[in-house]
């Protein structure tokens, strides 16, 4: 498989202000490749370098394995999708989906006949002829995708293209977004901070923070084996536990994180950890409870068909070997 | 406590205010049909269509029409370009100055009109160009710059980047954004806006004054007559004419930025 986009060692400064401060990443060809990071990480900005709205300061953004600096935006063989989904207002749905095949001067049956296939593709059949004003936000969000996807881009841009929705609209687009990749086979180039839409979708997720990717991963590994604190506090809720900690319960003098999930109640007196049930929130399938051990405190997800201790009480805390794992320090 | 209704002392005053503004106007057109035509005298001795006919055969009011026209439609397009390209540089980039640049835009039309006169007339003195309809043109696109400018960057504003983005991620070159996503957008801006610098342009006095030569547009024509009366009630026809032709474009300029308020806006 070859590298759809490669970035070596790219910087993009905006004043002193790093937004993208030396990466270097490649995304392989047919990938649903997720960029997750809290805002102004620099994930958006590492977008705009493959459309090309940016230019690097150093390094080099390759497409295909062809330098992209002298291309402009307009003749990259790449499309966005974007976070306001910048619709046409003047047009209707179907001159906005025709709009990349109509200035590359498509004639106008095969604009309308391609158009509407797309519109079918995204489950908007019928809505052709309307403005983009009089559709809900949800429908507008497949305007903007049909609109992308008719010039046949080996490369799609999503930029959080789903942060506009409501929950139940995000998981269903979130499915169907996953099944028009898998049908048309395209790369999938999707920013977002929303850690578990990176994780279901993606077959590989770059974490940023503060301009550098920070671990970049298939999704079980940025999920079991985060390299550092900030992606394990970022992505889900691992417990993070300082050297004292961790020595504390019988490991190493490193920073660990250790899944609520892996870990066990059991008799205080053969325990690795010792600590007093602070709090307890129920989830539904299962009860979250926090366990405190001086000035640290771990969460422990417990299934709701488990009957949890009373407040206030001091529980024995075990964990298979392996589940912990040693992570780097940030910076 | 408010009441939906205006109380009666109010509605008199509104009444008067207007009244005031719009009676003298009615009054000239009733002059333009008086048999007298020495003074004007209250109330007119007779009603004669005759000066309709008088003006029609006057060939320096055609003279001074079609000077006034050809001014106006100059300074117009001039002022579409120019004012459309100053909008889209202050709406759309960052650059050293843009708060100065703003402001020196705007300045022409808050200056008192003989001032911009004086200036120009000096300037054009100094640089020896001779006075003629260019010179006119000139300074009228000084004001008339503004007006399009002040439309337009309205519009420019609320047209998002994403969009003319959208339009280059798609494929368009930068002459297929201009063609069909910003113009369309800002289509109605510009055209309220060409019409208003026509309006403005067409009866302006001052700045005419000091910057023609020989030639005179059509105000200049009726303060002219105004003072050495010579067939008084012709100056009331031209009078009701200018009127017409200023009118209907600022009521359309008015019509069309008042629909166009849902042209751009959507996404986010």
């Amino acid at each position: 498989m070859s590298n759809a986009v490669e970035f070596e060692r790219v910087s993009r400064h905006f004043g002193e202000t790093r937004a993208v401060d030396s990466v270097s990443m490649q995304v392989e060809e047919g990938h649903f490749f997720a960029m997750l990071g809290p805002s102004g990480s620099g994930k958006t900005t590492c977008l705009r370098l493959i459309s090309g709205f940016e230019r690097p300061e150093s390094g080099h953004v390759k497409i295909f394995g062809q330098n992209s600096e002298a291309v402009p935006p307009n003749r990259r063989p790449v499309n966005t999708v974007f976070q306001d989904y910048a619709l046409f207002p003047h047009l209707t749905v179907r001159d906005n989906v025709a709009y990349g095949l109509m200035v590359k001067g498509a004639d106008k049956s095969t604009r309308h006949r391609q158009a509407d296939e797309m519109l079918e593709l995204v489950k908007l059949t019928g809505f052709g002829s309307r403005k983009p004003g009089m559709l809900s936000g949800g429908q507008r969000q497949r305007v903007a995708l049909a609109r992308a996807l008719v010039n046949k881009p080996r490369v799609l841009l999503l930029d959080e293209p789903l942060g506009a929705l409501d929950l139940k609209l995000r998981e269903q687009m979130q499915e169907e977004l996953k099944s028009i990749q898998n049908q048309l086979g395209i790369t999938f180039i999707y920013v977002t901070h929303d850690q578990g839409e990176a994780l279901s979708m993606a077959d590989r997720v770059a974490v940023f923070n503060e301009g550098k990717i920070v671990q970049e991963a298939t999704p079980r590994e940025i999920y079991e084996r985060p390299r550092t604190h900030f992606v394990a506090n970022f992505v889900g809720s691992s417990n993070v536990l300082s050297p004292t900690l961790s020595v504390q319960s019988g490991g190493p003098s490193r920073w660990m994180s250790l899944r609520p999930e892996a870990i066990r109640l059991c008799d205080p007196s053969n325990s690795k950890l010792k600590g007093t049930l602070q709090n307890i929130r129920y989830l539904g399938a299962s009860n979250r409870l926090s366990i405190r051990f001086g000035e640290e405190e771990l969460s422990v997800s417990l299934p709701s068909t488990e009957v949890a201790p009373e407040k206030g009480v001091q529980v024995g805390l075990t964990w298979e070997e392996g589940a912990t794992h040693v992570m780097d320090e940030d910076h | 406590m408010h009441s939906e209704r205006a109380p009666l002392g109010l509605k008199i005053a509104a009444f008067l205010g207007l009244a005031f503004l719009h009676l003298p106007i009615l009054l000239i057109f009733v002059y333009a049909f008086t048999t007298e035509d020495k003074t004007y005298q209250w109330p007119p001795p007779g009603f004669t269509l005759k000066w309709l006919e008088v003006t029609w055969n006057r060939p320096d009011v055609w003279e001074a029409l079609s000077l006034s026209l050809q001014v106006a439609s100059i300074s117009t397009c001039i002022a579409l370009i120019l004012g459309t390209l100053a909008a889209a540089a202050v709406s759309r980039t960052m650059f050293l100055g843009k708060e100065a640049i703003t402001l020196l835009v705007i300045l022409p039309i808050a200056l008192p009109g003989i001032i911009t006169g004086i200036a120009l007339r000096s300037a054009f003195n100094l640089a020896d160009i001779s006075f003629s309809t260019l010179t006119i043109v000139l300074g009228h696109a000084t004001f008339c710059i503004v007006v399009v400018y002040n439309n337009s960057v309205a519009r420019f504003r609320r047209i998002s980047a994403s969009m003319l983005e959208a339009s280059a991620d798609l494929g368009a070159n930068g002459f297929q954004t201009f063609r069909h996503i910003l113009l369309p957008n800002i289509a109605t801006a510009l055209l309220a806006g060409g019409m208003l610098a026509f309006a403005l342009s067409f009866d302006e006095v001052i700045v005419t004054t000091f910057t023609a030569g020989q030639q005179q547009t059509l105000p200049i024509w009726m303060l002219e007559e105004l003072v050495r009366p010579r067939q008084r009630p012709v100056t009331n026809v031209v009078a009701m004419v200018v009127v017409i032709v200023t009118f209907f474009p600022i009521l359309g300029a008015y019509y069309l930025t008042r629909g166009g308020t849902d042209i751009s806006g959507s996404g986010k």
